[in-house]
């Protein structure tokens, strides 16, 4: 056979042979037996000098395509079975997205707080400090300097926990006023604070009684306060905390520790204002009372009131948290349920 | 105080809308909680007259037939008990519709047809503690002055087309318990002058004053008022009076007590009236009462008089709790035929007292307490002699005794207009101002911007400038103001320092996946004390409402516990939950309140997955919880210790207390197997937490940091297997290891714990890995290899260990 039929044959049998290679181990001997070092083309070249020399020239030019060729094909299929064995690869490492993930536990802040904290960032970026007092309160804070000297009918309307005489559980954030009061300097600056906290009143606990919630009390003292001042501010909370749709009225109201006193309601958001129970018929909600410090309330500070004077509020953090959130009895705010808790994990701000 | 609209009309003419004058008051004086219109939802009630009326036999019953006005008679069976022929009655015809949106239809009671239902006042809507007693179990009957017809609607001749508005009075608006007092308000807002009538009382009867000797603590009842009716003719008052008493809320008695309390109504002036036979000796005392003094009430109660209540006696025993209740012993009954009618002022604070100590408040004692108008005295005993005459055909006789007499005199409040404006945020005229005052019936002397205000003792609340402030801003109307902001010199508004130290905490627990409860601060003495290292003096409330919520807890872990008793108790045994807040101690005889910050685990770390990628939670887990808390705030780890320590109500070999710098700062450890088998619910179940507190933590740490580069050398790792004795803690070997380890020694960590079979009995085995590097130069093996010699050294000399 010459050396033409022997390319001819090797042609076709080298092309079956990288055929039939389904792994690249089998593709690599494949690869050495045609094209490497010591591969049946190297062998033609090197039976060349069998060859008439008027015909090397063309053996040598058709071993070159065939080796390309076997090159080309060697890649090609080299890549197909890369491609092949990803596949499987890819097929075994399958995992069934929908299986459920591994959760770990998500925390969440208590409702009252959530309220808390978003009215405390909503008055510190109106210019309020954020003040805290004590919970064990005297008479003398949470009442006396509050305009409710001892036998103030008032005083009935609060039960009190006493301790003993003198030392009580405060029924209102209001004594953290008199202590700032006392403090300030108003020749540096007006006085602009809200006081958040606990605090406690002698009721049995029912659906709609705790005897312990929280309060936050808001305090603003200039030379220049008004009225108009206060239901601005009023308004805005109100807005702030229940939407801009709400509409809003003040009602004249009492406390003894401010003149005038007002509370302010807004339009039910259950129905709109049109009567229903949430509102009982009225289609108003109470939310909170504020008014214009009681002249005596600063006196008794050693402030002033002919010079100085401004507004007051006082917030129900529990209260707010019920209307906002449809709840319907205050122990749920301290008894802990974890499936009641939970639905709060949303209401981070 | 219900307020009847058409009563109103007797002071000013109205012709709004019921509902929207009750808007206008709520945003102007006093809030009506609601608008009642007794008729509402009625239909088909007629006036009825009983033709013939006779019992069905066997039965209750009664065949009736009845004149409602129409061509034929209506044939109505009826079983009460007070039906009978010539009466005129309250018929529901087929069709109608009663309280209770009921329906009322034609039908057969015993085979007899009935077209229809003869009613009693409850039956359309009337509160039972308003009907009069005689037809409280029975149909009503139409009185003879009450001029109805067959086939007339019912609702006008009971008042029931009336518009009832409750006043809910704040308690300095007390003015406004009387129909005078209300009409003066309502008068101010819709901008009219109420006509109230003066009385003109012809006295036909002797001159009295001289027959009774009356002695009267001037302190106690500063006005003193009597007069004397004799003659009297006990009947049911007319149905005009009767109408207006129940539209009140009060149920009608007699003319006499009905005259009393119409009276209070009308004036706001509590009255009272005895019978004269009461003071037959001639002897009448208003004083204290002593001690061991019993009265028995007209409720039929008898309460032990207390020596702060004021009575009025016969000059020996007493005969009414004053400005409360009268006494069984001095009322009025069928038989009386003298009257002593009382109309007095005591002192407000004894009454309230008084009031709340018998746990009797009343129309009368609640106008005491509130203030009543110390004009109003001779007005209010004139006008129920004048009612009493034309009513009980009683002779007056001629005077008052007044026995005290106390004037007090109007209050003159003096201030500016501006001063108004300044402080309500308004530009109002001086003209505009006056004008106000003069709706509300105030007199004003004006000067420029000076302005004094004469107030009328009918407005006891007015003494001070900010008074009329709220005077003028209501009735100009708080709608009318602008809502501005304060315009102020700028402030910084935020936390203290404290408060965001601990509002970081809290975010970093909540990121570890704790859920924030609220607990209450009062709990057992037990329980507040448990879980607390050192207990100091508790705080207790006097007269606690339960035992268990009588002091003020000492930790907040107690809370905690009892969330996870009342979770466990619904089957939510998975929890994670911490609470932020204050304990409380009285140590030093001063009360303290810390802040504290407690957590609770129970369950297991993950959420429950097919993985299976979870474990139980345990002391470990939530000690390196608080361990990344520590860190996250940069406390320094090699200051904080822990020690094996007992506290109450914890595991007594799983719990730690915790030191920072040799001061204690808090604890963690297993909740006691003690307190969870006390517990139903929490039975059997493994409980851990940690209470720190951060009134001693936050002090420790500092704000702000300079940032040093990642080390540019590399570390060198080492591993250190030691075999030591069971009782050698961890902490001992760490020390040893740190203070033999040279400078170089930037971690320590455990890798492994092992006790068990494999080694001998007594030991345990801990792998530790070593990571030395420095930070200017490259580590060599020699000065590692040197370090680690020296480490063993220690071990074996301070610990007697040997490395495995
Ligand atoms: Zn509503």
């Amino acid at each position: 056979m010459d050396l033409f039929d022997k390319l001819k044959e090797l042609h076709e049998q080298g092309l079956e042979e990288i055929k039939k290679a389904t792994d690249e181990q089998t593709l690599n001997k494949v690869r050495v037996e045609l094209v490497g070092r010591k591969g049946e083309l190297t062998k033609i070249l090197h039976s060349m000098r069998d060859v008439a020399p008027e015909n090397r020239r063309e053996v040598g030019q058709k071993v070159n395509e065939l080796r390309d060729l076997f090159n080309k094909q060697l890649d090609a299929t080299k890549a197909e079975i890369v491609k092949a064995v990803l596949v499987k690869k890819l097929e075994d490492e399958k995992i069934d997205v929908t299986l459920p993930g591994c959760e770990g536990h998500l925390g969440s802040k208590h409702p009252i707080n959530v309220i808390l904290d978003d009215l405390e960032s909503y008055f510190i970026g109106m210019g309020y400090k954020v003040v805290q007092g004590p919970e064990i309160e005297t008479d003398h804070y949470c009442f006396e300097m509050m305009n409710l000297p001892k036998d103030h009918p008032a005083r009935d309307m609060q039960a009190t926990f006493y301790i003993d005489s003198e030392d009580l559980l405060r029924t209102q954030t209001s004594g953290d006023q008199a202590r700032v009061l006392e403090k300030h300097d108003f020749s540096k600056s007006p006085l602009k604070m809200v006081g958040p906290g606990k605090v406690y009143r002698r009721d049995d606990d029912d659906a709609t009684h705790s005897h312990q919630f929280m309060q936050m009390e808001g305090l603003v003292v200039d030379k220049n306060v008004t009225m108009s001042d206060l239901k601005g501010t009023l308004e805005m909370i109100a807005k702030h905390v229940f939407g801009q749709d709400r509409a809003t009225r003040l009602r004249p109201s009492y406390f003894p520790f401010t003149e005038p006193s007002v509370e302010m309601d807004v339009s039910c958001f259950n129905c709109d204002g049109k009567g229903c129970p949430i509102c009982k018929y009225t289609g108003w909600i109470e939310v909170l009372g504020a008014g214009m410090v009681h002249p005596n309330v600063l006196e008794n500070a050693g402030i002033d009131s002919t010079v100085y004077g401004g507004f007051a509020f006082g917030l129900g953090l529990d209260r707010f948290a019920i209307l906002k959130y449809g709840i319907d009895d205050i122990r749920d705010f301290y008894t802990n349920d974890v499936r009641f808790l939970k639905q709060f994990r949303k209401e981070e701000n | 105080m219900l307020v009847s609209y058409n009563w109103l009309q007797d002071f000013l003419n109205l012709d709004q809308d019921p509902h929207d004058l009750a808007e206008k008051i709520t945003r102007t004086g006093v809030e009506i909680a609601d608008v009642k219109h007794p008729e509402e939802g009625l239909k088909k009630l007629v006036v009825g007259k009983v033709l013939d009326c006779k019992g069905v036999e066997g039965t209750h019953l009664h065949l009736t037939h009845v004149d409602v006005g129409e061509d034929e008679p209506l044939q109505i069976v009826c079983g009460a008990p007070n039906v009978a022929a010539g009466e005129l009655v309250i018929v529901a015809l087929h069709g109608a519709r009663i309280a209770g949106n009921e329906k009322i239809k034609k039908g057969k009671i015993r085979g007899m047809e009935s077209y229809g239902m003869i009613c009693g006042l409850q039956e359309i809507g009337f509160s039972d503690s308003v009907v009069p007693e005689e037809f409280v179990d029975g149909i009503y009957v139409f009185p003879e002055d009450a001029d109805v017809k067959p086939g007339q609607d019912v609702y006008e001749a009971l008042g029931m087309d009336d518009y009832i508005l409750d006043f809910d009075i704040t308690p300095n608006r007390a003015d406004t318990l009387s129909m005078e007092g209300s009409a003066y308000e309502v008068g101010a807002i819709v901008d009219q002058k109420p006509k109230v009538e003066d009385v003109f009382l012809k006295e036909d009867g002797p001159d009295w004053t001289d027959s009774l000797d009356v002695k009267v603590d001037e302190k106690l009842a500063p006005k003193f008022y009597l007069r004397k009716l004799t003659g009297v003719k006990i009947q049911p008052s007319p149905l005009w009076m009767q109408r207006r008493l129940w539209n009140a809320g009060i149920r009608p008695i007699n003319n006499v007590v009905d005259v009393t309390n119409y009276i209070m109504l009308l004036t706001g002036q509590p009255m009272h009236a005895y019978d004269a036979k009461t003071f037959s000796n001639g002897k009448l005392e208003v004083r204290l009462a002593n001690k061991g003094e019993k009265l028995t009430l007209l409720n039929e109660k008898e309460v032990d008089l207390d020596p702060n209540d004021i009575v009025i006696t016969d000059g020996e025993k007493p005969v009414m709790m004053a400005g409360v209740m009268g006494g069984l012993n001095s009322e009025i009954t069928a038989e009386t035929t003298d009257v002593i009618l009382e109309s007095a002022i005591f002192d407000p604070t004894l009454v309230r007292k008084a009031a709340l100590r018998h746990a009797n408040r009343t129309e009368a004692s609640s106008r005491y307490e509130k203030g009543v108008n110390w004009d109003g005295t001779e007005k209010a005993i004139n006008m129920a002699a004048l009612l009493l005459r034309n009513d009980a055909d009683a002779t007056v006789d001629e005077g008052i005794i007044k026995a005290t007499d106390t004037k007090r005199k109007p209050v003159v409040v003096k201030t500016t207009v501006s001063y108004i404006n300044h402080v309500l945020g308004t530009e109002i005229s001086a003209k505009d101002m006056i004008k106000i005052f003069d709706r509300l019936g105030f007199m004003v002397e004006h000067d420029g911007d000076n302005i004094a205000v004469h107030v009328p003792n009918r407005r006891w609340d007015i003494a001070i400038p900010a008074d009329l402030v709220e005077e003028v801003g209501r009735i100009y109307g708080y709608d009318n103001l602008k809502s501005t902001q304060p315009l102020l010199a700028e402030t910084h508004g935020g936390y203290s320092e404290k408060e965001e130290m601990m509002r970081r905490m809290k975010a970093i627990v909540e990121g570890q996946g704790l859920m924030e409860a609220i607990s209450y601060s009062l709990t057992s003495p037990e329980k507040a004390v448990r879980y607390t290292k050192d207990p100091k003096d508790l705080v207790k409330v006097q007269m606690p409402l339960n035992s268990s919520r009588s002091a003020m807890r000492e930790n907040l872990m107690t809370g905690l516990v009892d969330a996870a008793s009342y979770n466990f108790a619904r089957k939510q045994t998975q929890l994670a939950l911490f609470e932020q807040g204050r304990v409380y101690d009285h140590d030093g005889g001063t009360f303290n309140e810390h802040e504290h910050l407690a957590a609770l685990y129970s369950g297991n770390t993950f959420a429950e997955n097919w993985q299976h990628l979870t474990q139980k939670v345990d002391f470990y887990f939530v000690k390196g919880q608080l361990t990344n808390l520590f860190t996250a705030i940069g406390i320094d780890l090699e200051k904080v210790v822990y020690k094996a320590e007992g506290i109450k109500g914890m595991h007594p070999t799983r719990t730690a207390a915790i030191y920072i710098d040799k001061q204690y700062v808090g604890m963690i450890g297993m909740i006691a197997h003690a307190v969870t088998l006390a517990d139903k619910a929490l039975r059997g179940s493994e409980l851990y937490g940690y209470e720190i507190n951060l009134d001693v933590i936050i002090p420790m740490l500092t704000k702000g940091m300079t940032a040093t580069p990642a080390p540019k050398f590399p570390a060198i790792e080492r591993d250190l297997s030691l075999l030591v004795n069971k009782d050698v803690t961890n902490q001992e070997v760490e020390n040893v290891i740190k203070s033999n380890a040279g400078k170089y020694l930037t971690a320590l960590k455990v890798i492994d714990v092992y006790e068990g079979s494999h080694i001998e009995v007594g030991k345990k085995s801990i792998a530790y890995s070593l990571t030395f590097l420095n930070r200017k130069d490259t580590l060599t093996d020699k000065v590692v290899n040197n370090a680690m010699d020296k480490i063993r050294a220690g071990l074996e000399n301070d610990l007697d260990i040997k490395v495995r």
